[in-house]
Protein backbone atom coordinates (compact mmCIF):
# COMPACT_ATOMS: atom_id res chain seq x y z
CA UNK A 1 0.00 0.00 0.00
CA UNK A 2 1.21 3.28 -0.99
CA UNK A 3 0.65 4.79 2.51
CA UNK A 4 3.47 2.38 3.94
CA UNK A 5 5.92 3.46 1.35
CA UNK A 6 5.63 7.24 1.32
CA UNK A 7 8.55 7.66 3.75
CA UNK A 8 6.93 11.67 4.47
CA UNK A 9 3.72 10.14 5.03
CA UNK A 10 2.15 12.12 2.81
CA UNK A 11 -0.73 10.69 1.11
CA UNK A 12 -3.22 11.67 -1.79
CA UNK A 13 -0.72 12.31 -4.29
CA UNK A 14 0.32 9.12 -5.11
CA UNK A 15 -3.59 8.32 -6.10
CA UNK A 16 -3.87 11.38 -8.52
CA UNK A 17 -4.26 9.71 -11.90
CA UNK A 18 -5.04 6.21 -10.69
CA UNK A 19 -8.57 4.50 -12.26
CA UNK A 20 -11.62 6.42 -11.69
CA UNK A 21 -13.13 6.29 -8.14
CA UNK A 22 -15.99 3.83 -8.22
CA UNK A 23 -19.36 5.58 -7.25
CA UNK A 24 -20.56 4.93 -3.44
CA UNK A 25 -23.03 2.81 -3.35
CA UNK A 26 -26.16 3.57 -1.46
CA UNK A 27 -26.46 1.34 1.80
CA UNK A 28 -29.50 -0.08 3.48
CA UNK A 29 -29.59 -1.93 7.13
CA UNK A 30 -31.55 -4.44 8.66
CA UNK A 31 -30.89 -5.01 12.23
CA UNK A 32 -30.85 -8.30 14.04
CA UNK A 33 -31.33 -8.13 17.46
CA UNK A 34 -31.63 -10.91 20.50
CA UNK A 35 -30.22 -12.02 23.49
CA UNK A 36 -26.58 -13.91 23.69
CA UNK A 37 -26.24 -17.38 22.18
CA UNK A 38 -29.73 -16.76 20.18
CA UNK A 39 -28.07 -17.09 16.37
CA UNK A 40 -27.69 -13.80 16.00
CA UNK A 41 -24.38 -14.09 14.15
CA UNK A 42 -25.25 -17.31 12.92
CA UNK A 43 -28.08 -15.22 11.34
CA UNK A 44 -25.40 -12.57 10.08
CA UNK A 45 -23.37 -15.18 8.73
CA UNK A 46 -25.64 -17.37 6.53
CA UNK A 47 -26.96 -14.00 4.41
CA UNK A 48 -24.06 -12.09 4.17
CA UNK A 49 -21.41 -12.42 1.66
CA UNK A 50 -18.50 -11.68 3.79
CA UNK A 51 -17.47 -13.86 6.87
CA UNK A 52 -19.35 -11.63 9.13
CA UNK A 53 -16.70 -8.83 10.75
CA UNK A 54 -16.92 -7.63 14.05
CA UNK A 55 -16.63 -3.95 15.38
CA UNK A 56 -16.39 -3.26 18.74
CA UNK A 57 -17.96 -0.16 20.68
CA UNK A 58 -17.20 0.58 24.52
CA UNK A 59 -19.22 2.05 27.23
CA UNK A 60 -18.22 5.49 27.66
CA UNK A 61 -18.16 6.73 31.23
CA UNK A 62 -20.86 8.37 30.25
CA UNK A 63 -23.20 5.85 29.16
CA UNK A 64 -21.47 3.41 32.25
CA UNK A 65 -23.40 6.57 34.64
CA UNK A 66 -26.64 6.40 33.02
CA UNK A 67 -26.03 2.63 33.42
CA UNK A 68 -25.46 3.01 37.38
CA UNK A 69 -26.66 5.89 38.74
CA UNK A 70 -25.37 5.06 42.34
CA UNK A 71 -22.13 3.71 41.44
CA UNK A 72 -20.22 6.35 39.60
CA UNK A 73 -17.17 5.64 41.47
CA UNK A 74 -17.29 1.99 40.68
CA UNK A 75 -16.77 2.20 36.49
CA UNK A 76 -16.73 -0.87 34.92
CA UNK A 77 -16.25 -1.39 30.65
CA UNK A 78 -18.43 -2.92 28.58
CA UNK A 79 -17.04 -3.97 25.58
CA UNK A 80 -19.44 -4.59 23.12
CA UNK A 81 -18.97 -6.92 20.03
CA UNK A 82 -21.12 -6.44 17.48
CA UNK A 83 -21.10 -8.92 14.37
CA UNK A 84 -21.76 -7.43 10.86
CA UNK A 85 -22.57 -8.78 7.11
CA UNK A 86 -22.39 -7.34 4.08
CA UNK A 87 -24.85 -8.81 0.64
CA UNK A 88 -24.07 -6.74 -2.40
CA UNK A 89 -27.53 -6.33 -3.76
CA UNK A 90 -25.63 -4.50 -7.21
CA UNK A 91 -23.68 -1.99 -8.08
CA UNK A 92 -25.33 0.92 -6.31
CA UNK A 93 -27.05 -0.41 -3.58
CA UNK A 94 -25.50 -2.52 -0.32
CA UNK A 95 -27.34 -4.06 2.39
CA UNK A 96 -25.83 -4.23 6.10
CA UNK A 97 -27.04 -6.99 8.37
CA UNK A 98 -26.31 -5.66 12.05
CA UNK A 99 -26.07 -8.33 14.69
CA UNK A 100 -26.05 -6.55 18.04
CA UNK A 101 -27.39 -7.35 21.76
CA UNK A 102 -30.29 -7.10 22.57
CA UNK A 103 -30.00 -6.15 26.47
CA UNK A 104 -31.28 -3.08 27.40
CA UNK A 105 -28.03 -1.65 28.97
CA UNK A 106 -26.72 -1.44 25.53
CA UNK A 107 -29.74 0.54 24.01
CA UNK A 108 -27.85 4.06 24.56
CA UNK A 109 -26.32 2.44 20.88
CA UNK A 110 -29.45 1.56 19.46
CA UNK A 111 -30.74 4.81 18.41
CA UNK A 112 -27.65 5.50 16.41
CA UNK A 113 -28.22 1.50 14.69
CA UNK A 114 -31.69 2.26 14.06
CA UNK A 115 -31.27 5.57 12.15
CA UNK A 116 -32.14 4.91 8.66
CA UNK A 117 -32.91 1.51 9.05
CA UNK A 118 -35.03 -0.74 6.88
CA UNK A 119 -36.34 -2.90 9.97
CA UNK A 120 -35.71 -5.43 12.38
CA UNK A 121 -35.60 -8.97 13.14
CA UNK A 122 -35.73 -10.10 16.84
CA UNK A 123 -34.58 -13.71 17.23
CA UNK A 124 -35.97 -15.35 19.99
CA UNK A 125 -34.90 -19.07 21.53
CA UNK A 126 -38.16 -20.39 22.68
CA UNK A 127 -35.98 -22.06 25.90
CA UNK A 128 -35.50 -18.10 26.82
CA UNK A 129 -38.44 -15.92 25.68
CA UNK A 130 -37.55 -12.74 27.89
CA UNK A 131 -33.85 -12.22 26.38
CA UNK A 132 -35.56 -10.21 23.76
CA UNK A 133 -38.20 -8.16 25.48
CA UNK A 134 -36.17 -5.19 25.48
CA UNK A 135 -35.23 -5.17 22.01
CA UNK A 136 -39.11 -5.92 21.37
CA UNK A 137 -39.74 -2.83 23.41
CA UNK A 138 -37.58 -0.62 21.56
CA UNK A 139 -38.48 -1.33 18.20
CA UNK A 140 -41.71 -1.19 19.21
CA UNK A 141 -41.49 2.54 20.93
CA UNK A 142 -39.12 3.95 17.90
CA UNK A 143 -41.53 2.81 15.35
CA UNK A 144 -39.24 0.67 13.89
CA UNK A 145 -41.14 -2.25 11.32
CA UNK A 146 -39.56 -5.65 13.01
CA UNK A 147 -40.47 -9.44 12.32
CA UNK A 148 -39.93 -11.70 15.74
CA UNK A 149 -37.91 -14.57 14.48
CA UNK A 150 -38.19 -17.82 16.36
CA UNK A 151 -34.82 -19.88 15.41
CA UNK A 152 -36.04 -23.00 15.28
CA UNK A 153 -32.01 -24.62 16.56
CA UNK A 154 -32.67 -28.82 15.20
CA UNK A 155 -36.34 -28.09 14.49
CA UNK A 156 -36.62 -27.48 17.89
CA UNK A 157 -39.54 -25.37 19.34
CA UNK A 158 -40.82 -25.40 22.96
CA UNK A 159 -43.48 -23.16 22.23
CA UNK A 160 -45.91 -22.79 19.42
CA UNK A 161 -45.43 -19.80 17.37
CA UNK A 162 -49.00 -18.54 18.85
CA UNK A 163 -47.65 -19.11 22.36
CA UNK A 164 -44.71 -16.78 21.66
CA UNK A 165 -46.61 -14.07 20.36
CA UNK A 166 -48.82 -14.24 23.49
CA UNK A 167 -45.94 -14.12 25.52
CA UNK A 168 -44.89 -10.87 23.74
CA UNK A 169 -48.17 -9.25 23.25
CA UNK A 170 -47.05 -7.86 20.02
CA UNK A 171 -49.41 -6.26 18.12
CA UNK A 172 -51.19 -8.11 15.88
CA UNK A 173 -49.63 -6.91 12.25
CA UNK A 174 -46.51 -7.85 14.05
CA UNK A 175 -45.42 -10.99 11.83
CA UNK A 176 -44.36 -14.24 14.35
CA UNK A 177 -42.12 -16.79 12.23
CA UNK A 178 -40.05 -19.19 12.70
CA UNK A 179 -36.98 -19.65 11.20
CA UNK A 180 -33.82 -21.84 11.05
CA UNK A 181 -30.52 -19.18 11.56
CA UNK A 182 -27.91 -21.96 10.01
CA UNK A 183 -29.51 -22.05 6.71
CA UNK A 184 -29.04 -19.04 3.70
CA UNK A 185 -32.77 -19.44 2.44
CA UNK A 186 -34.60 -19.70 5.62
CA UNK A 187 -32.71 -16.37 6.68
CA UNK A 188 -33.07 -15.00 3.75
CA UNK A 189 -37.03 -15.53 3.60
CA UNK A 190 -36.66 -14.51 7.42
CA UNK A 191 -35.46 -10.83 5.86
CA UNK A 192 -38.28 -10.70 3.28
CA UNK A 193 -40.60 -10.97 5.71
CA UNK A 194 -38.81 -7.74 7.13
CA UNK A 195 -38.44 -5.83 4.29
CA UNK A 196 -42.45 -6.63 3.47
CA UNK A 197 -42.99 -4.79 6.63
CA UNK A 198 -40.74 -2.05 5.71
CA UNK A 199 -42.10 -1.26 2.47
CA UNK A 200 -45.44 -1.44 4.07
CA UNK A 201 -44.20 1.26 6.02
CA UNK A 202 -42.53 3.41 3.24
CA UNK A 203 -45.61 3.25 1.25
CA UNK A 204 -47.57 4.27 4.09
CA UNK A 205 -45.48 7.49 4.70
CA UNK A 206 -45.34 8.12 1.15
CA UNK A 207 -49.38 8.52 1.19
CA UNK A 208 -49.85 10.52 4.19
CA UNK B 1 -6.59 21.60 9.92
CA UNK B 2 -3.25 19.81 11.22
CA UNK B 3 -2.30 16.80 13.13
CA UNK B 4 0.96 16.71 15.08
CA UNK B 5 3.25 14.09 13.11
CA UNK B 6 3.81 11.26 15.87
CA UNK B 7 7.65 10.80 14.00
CA UNK B 8 8.65 14.83 14.00
CA UNK B 9 11.95 14.78 15.57
CA UNK B 10 11.15 18.16 16.66
CA UNK B 11 8.25 16.81 18.60
CA UNK B 12 8.54 13.30 19.35
CA UNK B 13 5.38 11.60 21.14
CA UNK B 14 6.72 10.21 24.67
CA UNK B 15 7.88 6.99 24.45
CA UNK B 16 5.12 5.72 27.33
CA UNK B 17 2.39 7.49 25.53
CA UNK B 18 2.61 5.87 21.86
CA UNK B 19 2.42 2.22 22.37
CA UNK B 20 -1.15 2.81 24.28
CA UNK B 21 -2.31 4.25 20.90
CA UNK B 22 -2.19 0.68 19.53
CA UNK B 23 -6.24 -0.89 19.49
CA UNK B 24 -5.39 -3.45 21.70
CA UNK B 25 -2.05 -5.25 23.55
CA UNK B 26 -2.42 -8.02 21.17
CA UNK B 27 -1.70 -5.92 18.11
CA UNK B 28 1.39 -6.64 16.15
CA UNK B 29 4.30 -4.22 17.60
CA UNK B 30 1.69 -3.43 20.80
CA UNK B 31 3.20 -2.91 23.93
CA UNK B 32 3.57 -5.51 26.48
CA UNK B 33 4.24 -5.30 29.68
CA UNK B 34 7.07 -7.10 31.31
CA UNK B 35 6.43 -9.93 33.93
CA UNK B 36 5.34 -9.00 36.91
CA UNK B 37 5.22 -4.96 35.99
CA UNK B 38 1.72 -5.82 34.31
CA UNK B 39 -1.06 -3.17 35.15
CA UNK B 40 -4.22 -4.70 36.90
CA UNK B 41 -6.29 -5.89 35.17
CA UNK B 42 -9.36 -3.33 36.43
CA UNK B 43 -6.78 -0.74 35.23
CA UNK B 44 -9.06 2.23 35.17
CA UNK B 45 -7.05 3.47 32.23
CA UNK B 46 -7.81 0.54 30.11
CA UNK B 47 -11.56 2.21 29.92
CA UNK B 48 -10.35 5.59 28.11
CA UNK B 49 -7.52 4.02 26.33
CA UNK B 50 -9.39 3.47 22.98
CA UNK B 51 -9.84 7.59 22.67
CA UNK B 52 -6.00 8.43 23.24
CA UNK B 53 -6.67 8.32 19.59
CA UNK B 54 -9.11 10.83 19.77
CA UNK B 55 -7.48 13.18 21.92
CA UNK B 56 -10.13 11.67 24.40
CA UNK B 57 -13.12 12.70 22.94
CA UNK B 58 -15.71 10.34 22.81
CA UNK B 59 -18.46 12.18 21.63
CA UNK B 60 -18.95 14.79 19.34
CA UNK B 61 -19.08 12.51 16.13
CA UNK B 62 -20.75 14.00 13.24
CA UNK B 63 -24.75 12.46 13.50
CA UNK B 64 -24.37 12.37 9.61
CA UNK B 65 -21.36 9.25 9.64
CA UNK B 66 -23.38 6.02 10.24
CA UNK B 67 -21.72 2.16 10.58
CA UNK B 68 -22.82 1.61 7.18
CA UNK B 69 -22.13 5.15 5.77
CA UNK B 70 -19.73 4.93 3.08
CA UNK B 71 -16.52 6.62 2.68
CA UNK B 72 -14.16 7.25 0.19
CA UNK B 73 -11.20 9.23 -0.34
CA UNK B 74 -10.66 12.54 -1.51
CA UNK B 75 -8.34 12.51 -4.44
CA UNK B 76 -8.20 16.00 -4.91
CA UNK B 77 -7.31 16.34 -1.01
CA UNK B 78 -3.99 18.53 -0.36
CA UNK B 79 -1.79 15.70 0.94
CA UNK B 80 -1.17 16.18 4.64
CA UNK B 81 0.44 15.20 7.73
CA UNK B 82 -1.83 12.74 9.24
CA UNK B 83 -1.61 9.82 12.77
CA UNK B 84 -0.49 6.48 11.87
CA UNK B 85 -4.51 5.40 12.32
CA UNK B 86 -5.94 8.15 9.86
CA UNK B 87 -3.17 7.07 7.47
CA UNK B 88 -4.87 3.54 7.68
CA UNK B 89 -8.40 4.88 7.26
CA UNK B 90 -7.20 6.76 4.24
CA UNK B 91 -5.52 3.85 2.88
CA UNK B 92 -8.55 1.51 3.45
CA UNK B 93 -11.09 3.98 1.61
CA UNK B 94 -9.64 4.17 -2.20
CA UNK B 95 -13.11 1.88 -3.22
CA UNK B 96 -15.89 3.46 -0.80
CA UNK B 97 -15.99 1.44 2.35
CA UNK B 98 -18.55 1.83 5.28
CA UNK B 99 -17.38 3.11 8.87
CA UNK B 100 -18.15 0.33 10.27
CA UNK B 101 -15.99 -1.84 7.95
CA UNK B 102 -13.46 0.64 8.27
CA UNK B 103 -13.65 -0.02 12.30
CA UNK B 104 -13.40 -4.37 12.12
CA UNK B 105 -10.62 -3.93 9.48
CA UNK B 106 -8.31 -1.43 11.80
CA UNK B 107 -9.50 -3.20 15.11
CA UNK B 108 -10.45 0.50 16.01
CA UNK B 109 -13.44 0.80 18.43
CA UNK B 110 -16.27 2.14 15.93
CA UNK B 111 -16.35 5.14 18.39
CA UNK B 112 -12.74 6.34 17.99
CA UNK B 113 -13.46 5.22 14.44
CA UNK B 114 -16.39 7.61 13.87
CA UNK B 115 -14.87 10.68 15.20
CA UNK B 116 -11.38 9.78 13.03
CA UNK B 117 -13.43 9.62 9.94
CA UNK B 118 -15.35 13.25 10.97
CA UNK B 119 -12.35 14.55 11.55
CA UNK B 120 -10.54 13.23 7.85
CA UNK B 121 -14.03 14.55 6.52
CA UNK B 122 -13.56 17.97 8.51
CA UNK B 123 -9.70 18.24 6.92
CA UNK B 124 -11.03 17.30 3.47
CA UNK B 125 -9.06 14.35 2.92
CA UNK B 126 -12.11 11.67 3.30
CA UNK B 127 -15.84 11.92 1.16
CA UNK B 128 -18.40 11.33 3.25
CA UNK B 129 -21.39 9.67 1.39
CA UNK B 130 -24.43 11.42 3.44
CA UNK B 131 -27.27 10.37 1.53
CA UNK B 132 -29.98 12.68 0.30
CA UNK B 133 -33.40 10.69 2.17
CA UNK B 134 -32.76 9.34 5.90
CA UNK B 135 -35.97 7.00 5.22
CA UNK B 136 -35.66 4.78 2.39
CA UNK B 137 -37.87 5.14 -0.07
CA UNK B 138 -40.14 1.78 -1.44
CA UNK B 139 -38.27 1.57 -4.87
CA UNK B 140 -35.00 1.03 -2.68
CA UNK B 141 -36.59 -1.08 -0.49
CA UNK B 142 -38.03 -3.11 -4.17
CA UNK B 143 -34.85 -3.29 -4.81
CA UNK B 144 -33.66 -5.33 -1.83
CA UNK B 145 -36.39 -7.07 -2.00
CA UNK B 146 -35.52 -7.95 -5.51
CA UNK B 147 -32.04 -8.54 -5.06
CA UNK B 148 -32.50 -10.83 -1.58
CA UNK B 149 -35.11 -13.18 -3.65
CA UNK B 150 -32.74 -13.64 -6.14
CA UNK B 151 -30.02 -15.16 -4.44
CA UNK B 152 -29.93 -18.99 -3.31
Amino acid sequence: MDFEQSPDHFVGTARVGSSAPKKAPVPVKIIVAGGFGVGKTTTVGAISEISPLTTEAEMTAESVGIDNPGQATMKTTTTIAMDFGVLTIDQTLKLYIFGTPGQSRFAFMWDDLIKGALGGLVVVDTARIDDCYPAVDYFERAGLPFVVGVNTFNGQMNYSLEEVRWALAVRDDVPVLSYDARFRASVRDALLVVLDQALDKAIRARST
Amino acid sequence: MTYPDPDDPAHPARPSVRPFLQSGPMSAGGYRPTPGNEPPADDQASTLRPFVITSGRTDGADPDIGMETQVSVNHAAMPMRLSPEMRAIVALCGDPLSVAEISARLRLHLGVTRILVGDLRAAGQLDVHVLDNETPDPETIMRVIRGLRAIT
